[in-house]
């Protein structure tokens, strides 16, 4: 990591791009945050300083650097650095289990959904540092594991890696994405899994994240071997499995990196190979599609975007510029209120620019994000596709 | 799924390359290893400082005087298009001013610079923005006393900031009511270029409204809104025209096959993207954006190790290492006349933008304009064999 640092040339590349350093004049930006810092953080010296948590941990700042250095690399290791020495906040204990809480509240749904909406839950969400002005996620109590899409045999065999939320909190929208990819030929099993690790990681917990990503690695490896491919819709998700997980687990990690597909990737390859024919769709819509930060961070082609040119009378827009200021457990903290509200703002206002009918992300969390800003319909891609089919 | 042309670099040479070869109907895309120097600059094309003094071994000795003028005209009519209009005529530069106060010539400038032409020192009325990091008002008023400033506090210090408070409805109102409140006596209005982080225009229009005067932007420092909003402008317009954008990572290696390239394996975590094509396009750019890497006695192409040239015989580090004649600034690619490089086999390569041998970028003051001409006449040559 250290060459990487010293190849920073302080062209301020990463700091135009840098979502929070535009909106937040108290964050010194990716610069000074990453590469300027590191001299600082030699051993035995002061340590990094609060303001290090500021960063969402987008990973624009990385995308756009023409030298290799990693910012946001660089950035998440004085995090863990800084958690480690300060001791986490409520909040952050709460975010790494956010995998505990997911399974408790979906199986007493209901009652989760009427307590975290009730004001004394409010409240004490308040003086745990949680903002009590916007909607916690609703949870649903047939997850994706409790009722599982049955498997169809097909050309091809997969693994389908759901994460926390499509699992407790838009479970339908998962076995819609999981037949989907049934009706076109691929069979996929819903294997027992736990959180991908990421709400870990961006929480400061390393020790945590490597536990959820050694349990799905040990799952999902024995899966590959077996000759099945990895699909992921979560983008987020899917960054944590490709980026994270050889340095989190290992050899196993590499494998499940290296065999890890964003489902319309997938599609887009069988399709390539000629595995797979789409079916006629089509829809006279005009659609705002705001690309998640985990999604951009592939540097690939957006794989969804070929198959909707390929349904007449879709408008496609892309919106790739704006985070969404969201990130996750992020934007749940009081302390980040103020730049997850610009950040949204701007990220709504872009999206509303085109006049859509619908918009859609990838991103579970996006979604819920947007939602704050406009009356607009957003959904899943998937939701779209499965539309345009019937 | 294979290419027509993948284009190496996604700076003002590969953008451009790519949206040409798009137009013409081929399936084009990028790859680049990150955002290029054209998003921090000021966003104006300078050609030549004076072209005159120009030599033929220079790039725009391979391209001649018509075809610089026709690639030059493609871009303003594609800015057009954009949205983003530029001004300017070949032959012609025109002034802008810059942070220190200090003025320059260019030779195409986006519409929301042009006033500064004409502006003279000392009948120029500056806003800026409390507190404001790269933009020195100070430094108008040390070479003109009667120099009128007005300051507005926007909340923000650095140019990206305020930039984007501009963007907003709210934000503009307040700034527009403060300005109507100011008494400005002076022929002309000058603000740092943070007037939003898209196309001022619509700002620019109701300032003039309001106080009557005309007004023009002046570029800060690195970062530079003017240049951001070139860069996205033509990086939008690629993807609106087909092109697929690879953005972020290395190249790691390429196959070849009798002397032709066959495919690049850019290396990122998870598996390796393979992107196959029947040519290629480099525009990767010199040192700044590591199209060229300097070891301590050689220089390297980093993508396909071609032979880069370097004077002979000249010290590499000497005393005159900031002035613009240092003989590093000659280091590059040297190609024919149909901008493939000589002293390599490959035949489906072309070469474009300023990691051309002899650039000299600035002692000719030729940046964006030499990456536009060789970006689109390397494209040409690509269009022609791959016809
Ligand atoms: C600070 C600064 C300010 C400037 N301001 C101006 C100005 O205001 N006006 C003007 O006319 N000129 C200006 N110039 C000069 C001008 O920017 C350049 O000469 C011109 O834009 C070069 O364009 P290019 O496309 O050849 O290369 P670049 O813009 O350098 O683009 C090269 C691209 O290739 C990518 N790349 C590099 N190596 C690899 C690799 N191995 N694999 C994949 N991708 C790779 C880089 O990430 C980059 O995106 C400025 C230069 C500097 C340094
Ligand atoms: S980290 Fe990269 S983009 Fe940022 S200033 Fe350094 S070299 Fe430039
Ligand atoms: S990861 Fe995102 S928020 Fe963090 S420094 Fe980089 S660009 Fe800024």
């Amino acid at each position: 990591m250290r060459e990487s640092y010293e190849h920073c040339i302080r062209c301020t590349i990463c700091v135009e791009n840098c979502p929070v350093f535009k909106v937040n004049p108290e964050y010194p930006g990716p610069k000074q945050a990453g590469p300027d810092a590191m001299r600082f953080r030699m051993e035995g010296e002061k340590k990094v300083d609060k303001w290090i948590n500021m960063c969402t941990q987008c990973r624009r700042c990385e995308q756009v650097c023409p030298h290799d250095v990693k910012p946001a690399s660089l950035i998440l290791k004085s995090q863990i650095e800084y958690a480690r020495a300060n001791g986490s906040a409520p909040t952050q204990v709460m975010f790494s289990n956010f995998h505990f809480i997911s399974h408790l509240a979906s199986f007493f749904a209901p009652i989760a959904n009427l307590a975290t909406s009730m004001t004394i839950v409010k409240k004490m969400m308040k003086i745990i540092g949680l903002r009590d002005d916007i909607p916690f996620p609703r949870f649903s109590f047939k997850t994706m594991q409790r009722k599982k899409v049955k498997p169809q045999p097909g050309i091809r065999k997969a693994v389908f890696f759901h994460g926390c939320y499509l699992n407790g909190n838009a479970p339908d929208t998962g076995r819609d994405i999981v037949q989907l990819m049934q009706d076109m030929g691929v069979e996929v099993i819903i294997p027992p899994q736990v959180c991908c690790g990421l709400p870990a990681l961006g929480n400061g917990n390393e020790k945590k994240a490597i536990s959820f990503a050694k349990k799905n690695a040990a799952v999902f490896a024995e899966k590959v071997n077996e000759g099945y491919d990895i699909l992921y819709s979560c983008t987020s998700c899917g960054h944590t499995l490709v980026h994270s997980y050889p340095e989190l687990v290992g050899e196993e990690g590499k494998l499940i990196a290296d065999n890890s597909w964003n489902i319309y990737e997938y599609m887009e390859k069988l399709i390539d190979e000629n595995q797979l024919k789409l079916p006629e769709g089509k829809m006279e819509k005009t659609i705002a599609y705001h690309i998640p930060c985990h999604l951009k961070g592939t540097g690939k082609p957006y794989p969804v975007i070929n198959i909707f040119k390929s349904i007449p009378g879709v408008k496609l827009h892309i919106m790739d510029e704006n985070c969404c200021g969201f990130s996750g457990s992020y934007g749940f903290k009081k302390k980040n209120k103020e730049t997850t509200d610009k950040l949204g703002r701007i990220a709504a206002n872009a999206l509303l620019e085109v006049n859509p009918d619908v918009i859609i992300s990838d991103c579970g969390a996006c979604r819920m994000q947007i939602e704050n800003f406009t009356d607009v319909r957003i959904c899943d891609p998937a939701d779209i596709l499965k539309e345009s089919f019937q | 799924m294979k290419y027509d042309v993948v284009i190496i670099g996604g700076g003002m040479a590969g953008l451009m390359s790519s949206i040409y070869m798009a137009e013409q109907g081929f399936k084009t895309a990028v790859v680049s290893k990150g955002d290029p120097v054209c998003s921090i600059s000021t966003g104006c094309i300078d050609v030549a400082g004076d072209f005159t003094g120009i030599p033929e071994n220079h790039p725009y000795g391979r391209a001649g005087e018509d075809k610089i003028r026709l690639s030059l005209d493609y871009f303003k009519k594609l800015m057009e298009k954009e949205g983003l209009p530029y001004i300017g005529e070949f032959l012609q530069n025109r002034f802008i001013y810059t942070s220190i106060a200090s003025r320059r010539a260019t030779s195409m400038v986006p519409l929301s610079m042009a006033e500064a032409h004409e502006a003279k020192k000392g009948s120029i009325h500056i806003i800026s923005f409390k507190g404001m990091k790269d933009f020195f008002p100070g430094y108008f008023k040390g070479e003109e006393n009667n120099q009128n400033i007005s300051i507005f506090d926007a909340g923000s210090k650095t140019t990206i900031g305020i930039a984007t408070s501009f963007d907003d409805l709210t934000f503009r109102e307040k700034f527009f009511n403060w300005i109507g409140d100011q008494t400005i006596d002076a022929d002309v209005i000058a603000v740092p270029a943070v007037l939003g982080t898209k196309n001022p225009q619509a700002i620019i229009d109701e300032i003039e409204k309001i106080s009557g005067k005309k007004i023009f932007e002046i570029p800060t420092l690195p970062p530079s809104m003017p240049g951001l909003r070139l860069f996205r402008t033509l990086k939008r317009a690629a993807s609106q025209r087909g092109v697929d954008l690879f953005w972020g990572n290395a190249i790691s290696d390429y196959t070849e096959e009798k002397g032709q390239i066959q495919s690049l394996i850019i290396d990122q975590p998870g598996r390796p993207t393979i992107v196959e094509s029947r040519s290629f396009i480099l525009a990767t750019g010199s040192f700044v954006s590591g199209g060229l890497f300097a070891e301590k006695t050689s220089v390297r192409e980093t993508v396909f190790d071609l032979n880069v040239s370097i004077p002979e015989g000249e010290q590499r580090l000497n005393d005159s290492f900031f002035d613009p004649g240092h003989p590093l600034g000659r280091a590059g690619i040297a190609v024919d006349e149909k901008y493939k490089p000589v002293n390599s086999i490959m035949k489906n390569l072309f070469i474009g933008g300023s990691i051309l041998e002899n650039s000299q970028i600035m002692k000719y003051q030729c940046g964006h304009g030499m990456a536009i001409v060789t970006g689109l006449e390397s494209a040409k040559s690509c269009e022609e064999y791959l016809k």
